[in-house]
């Protein structure tokens, strides 16, 4: 009896363990520099990145001053995310949605749009190559304690926004979906011109 | 007496799910054998390595960059992994110049070499989750496990996994990538 008892316990656990429970998300202020959740098994961090952070970041990897400055003109928000569940869960940007405080709906830059750029502009396959690899990818099935990271690009929103990120859970993305409100972002404008830089 | 069975036939699955965590340790996945893609490329010196040539062995193929936090926590683990175990490792740089993986290296792993993917197309050819990735490939040149994201290559799990996989007692390929 004893050992169906302590069985009933262990299964009870394991269970739990497994079946990720819905868990109220413990967010940090959104003003802080980098913004650390846990709801619902994923952990997620997300960062938005000053110009300055941008073009220290590219131009050390050689890239092209036509490049970096596209890249510092555009908001970019650095997104990590570790799924914790006992089942796949879709990372899949293209669904997610980025809201402005005043109710626009804002546009994504997604890797289409940057590889069209940097044909325009003639970036050499290195620097497509990293830039892509400091991208979110598009599409990725999180198995359990897979860590994912990578930046989300959108057009500088000059306000405020949200980002309302949605996950289909299971393989066959038929186990329901979880949605995770990340408020009250900010893109931060160049702090300082660099020298010799025109005032507008 | 079914009650018995039934007690017994739990702890068999038990102690079986815990076997299966052992040999197969956490963030390593199980992959459907095929082929690897070509790797045929040179190292900062010029020396090119072929992974054909490495056939009859397992090696573990590790795709990195210097600007990637999670390779930089990690690229000390797989030198020390490689320091004990002696397991065939190629590393490649994705599309870096010489002298980042040269400052990156004499530092973080200077007992190993890495090659050199300079435009990342062999990178991209092999398709890895993100980077960093650890792509580990049977002596018949077959992919067959990949480790997601970084990973401590140095804990007793990854070298108790390592260790059996040389010693060609693959860990099951239930877990495989296709799980619920």
């Amino acid at each position: 009896m004893r050992v169906a008892v302590i069985l009933t316990i262990l299964l009870c656990i394991l269970v739990a363990e497994v079946s990720g429970a819905a868990a109220p998300a413990d967010q940090a202020p959104a003003t802080a520099a980098r913004l650390r959740l846990t709801q619902d098994g994923l952990k997620i961090s997300v960062s938005t990145r000053t110009p300055e952070q941008v073009i220290a970041f590219y131009s050390a990897r050689g890239f092209a001053e036509s490049a970096v400055a596209e890249l510092a003109a555009a908001c970019m928000v650095t997104v990590g995310i570790r799924n914790q569940r006992d089942q796949v869960v879709w990372l899949e940007p293209a669904s997610w949605r980025l809201l402005a405080a005043d109710g626009r709906t804002l546009r994504r830059l997604d890797r289409a749009y940057w590889k069209a750029r940097w044909e325009q502009l003639g970036i050499p396959t290195a620097n497509r190559s990293t830039f892509g690899w400091t991208q979110l990818p598009e599409q990725r099935d999180l198995r359990f304690d897979e860590p994912v990271g990578g930046n989300l690009m959108l057009a500088r929103p000059g306000q405020p926004f949200d980002i309302e990120a949605r996950f289909l859970l299971g393989a066959a993305r038929d186990e329901g979906e979880i949605v995770v409100r990340i408020a009250d972002l900010q893109c931060p404008d160049r702090a300082v011109q660099a020298a010799g830089e025109p005032e507008s | 007496m079914r009650r018995a069975w039934l007690i017994v036939i739990l702890l068999a699955a038990l102690t079986a799910s815990a076997a299966v965590a052992v040999e197969l340790p956490k963030g390593m996945m199980a992959l459907t054998a095929r082929p690897a893609p070509p790797l045929r490329l040179a190292d900062m010196d010029g020396r090119v390595t072929d992974l054909s040539t490495l056939r009859g062995r397992w090696v573990l193929v590790h795709f990195w960059a210097s600007w990637c936090g999670p390779c930089r926590r990690e690229m000390p683990t797989l030198a020390s992994m490689y320091a004990r175990t002696g397991l065939t490792t190629v590393l490649v740089n994705t599309a870096e110049s010489d002298e980042e993986v040269f400052a990156f290296m004499s530092v973080a792993a200077p007992n190993m070499e890495s090659l050199m993917d300079r435009d990342g197309l062999v990178t991209e050819a092999w398709q890895p989750r993100g980077l960093p990735a650890s792509f580990l490939v049977d002596p018949a040149g077959q992919l067959r496990y990949l480790a997601l994201g970084g990973r401590d290559w140095e804990s007793a799990a990854y070298l108790a996994f390592l260790a059996a996989v040389s010693r060609g007692g693959a860990a099951p390929a239930a877990a495989a990538e296709n799980p619920r």
